[in-house]
């Protein structure tokens, strides 16, 4: 059952992914960073449609289970394509659009056909069967994704402050969450204590977002690294 | 090599970068799932795993699939 720890932190989170809009509206970076935005609110929603479920059908009713790993295969996708915006703003001097937008659905293409070509024995329930393959597998495609990133804004020398600041906390979001699975599956003993951090990472999103967007102004500069300078 | 071909070539090697990554963190998996969008308390995994919990002995594959969800 639910205790208050999992409604005060689904609570804590909703807020913060609202204050997320909240803080991109009254900073004008509604529409610059339109995708993410995009992302936050569909969050919202997809929360508040969670939770009128549960309380209508229980946590364990079969409408809560197929709204929840839908709802969360949407959300993927829709993080999917954030983190393709991101893409296009890190590469816009390069005018590179055409490009980015066609690796993004060329990848988002073949993870699908990944995803069927691992569920396509399963004769019963292959639907629900695809659309959770596709959300884990999107997910792992955009951790993978965060990482070339960041090595671009390296090797790019990127400098501005609140781009760098959302790229770095997505790629933070996105390991806490692996790790986290990771280590509970190697120490099962353990398990029910990570599994209990899993919904508090999931605050550390809007919270960072939050931050950068109300903190970091989009004029900020900030100095490239030396480390990363490659010799040539 | 053309501009497409490329992003073609890069898509295809993250695609097999995530998916060896991913076998990587899932090993040892007991058939939970990943989830990282929201605070939302998740349900039961769609497809649990079966656990023998009586006797030591052997457990024989699932003779039927899991019939959670209907």
């Amino acid at each position: 059952m639910l205790g208050p720890y999992e409604y005060v932190i689904w609570l804590l989170c909703t807020i913060l992914e609202a204050a997320v809009l909240v803080c991109a509206f009254k900073k004008n970076a509604l529409r610059r960073y339109l995708f993410l935005n995009v992302y936050m609110a569909a969050s919202v929603v997809v929360s508040i449609a969670r939770f009128d479920i549960l309380s209508h059908y229980g946590f364990t009713s079969n409408e809560y289970l197929y709204f929840y790993y839908y709802s969360d295969s949407l959300l993927t996708i829709a993080l999917y394509f954030a983190l393709a915006s991101l893409y296009s703003h890190i590469f816009s001097e390069l005018k590179a659009e055409r490009v980015i937008r066609f690796g993004t659905l060329f990848l988002l293409c073949a993870t699908s056909l990944f995803s069927y070509a691992v569920v396509q024995q399963s004769t019963s329930r292959l639907v629900t069967h695809f659309v959770l393959e596709l959300s884990q597998n999107l997910y792992f495609v955009g951790l993978v994704l965060t990482y070339v990133l960041w090595a671009a804004i390296l090797k790019m020398r990127e400098t501005r402050t609140r781009l760098i600041q959302l790229v770095l906390s997505m790629g933070v979001y996105f390991s806490l969450f692996a790790a986290n699975f990771a280590v509970q599956n190697l120490y099962h003993s353990t398990g029910s204590f990570f599994a209990m951090l899993t919904p508090l990472f999931g605050c550390f999103l809007p919270l960072s977002w939050c931050y950068a967007f109300m903190k970091l102004p989009e004029e900020a500069r900030i100095t490239p690294s030396r480390l990363a300078v490659v010799p040539r | 090599m053309s501009r497409k071909l490329t992003v073609i070539l890069l898509a295809m090697l993250v695609l097999v970068g995530a998916m060896g990554l991913k076998t990587a963190v899932v090993a040892h998996s007991d058939g939970s799932v990943i989830m990282a969008n929201g605070g939302a308390p998740q349900p039961p995994t769609p497809w649990p795993p079966t656990f023998a919990k009586n006797g030591g002995a052997p457990q024989p594959p699932t003779p039927w699939p899991p019939t959670q969800l209907k």
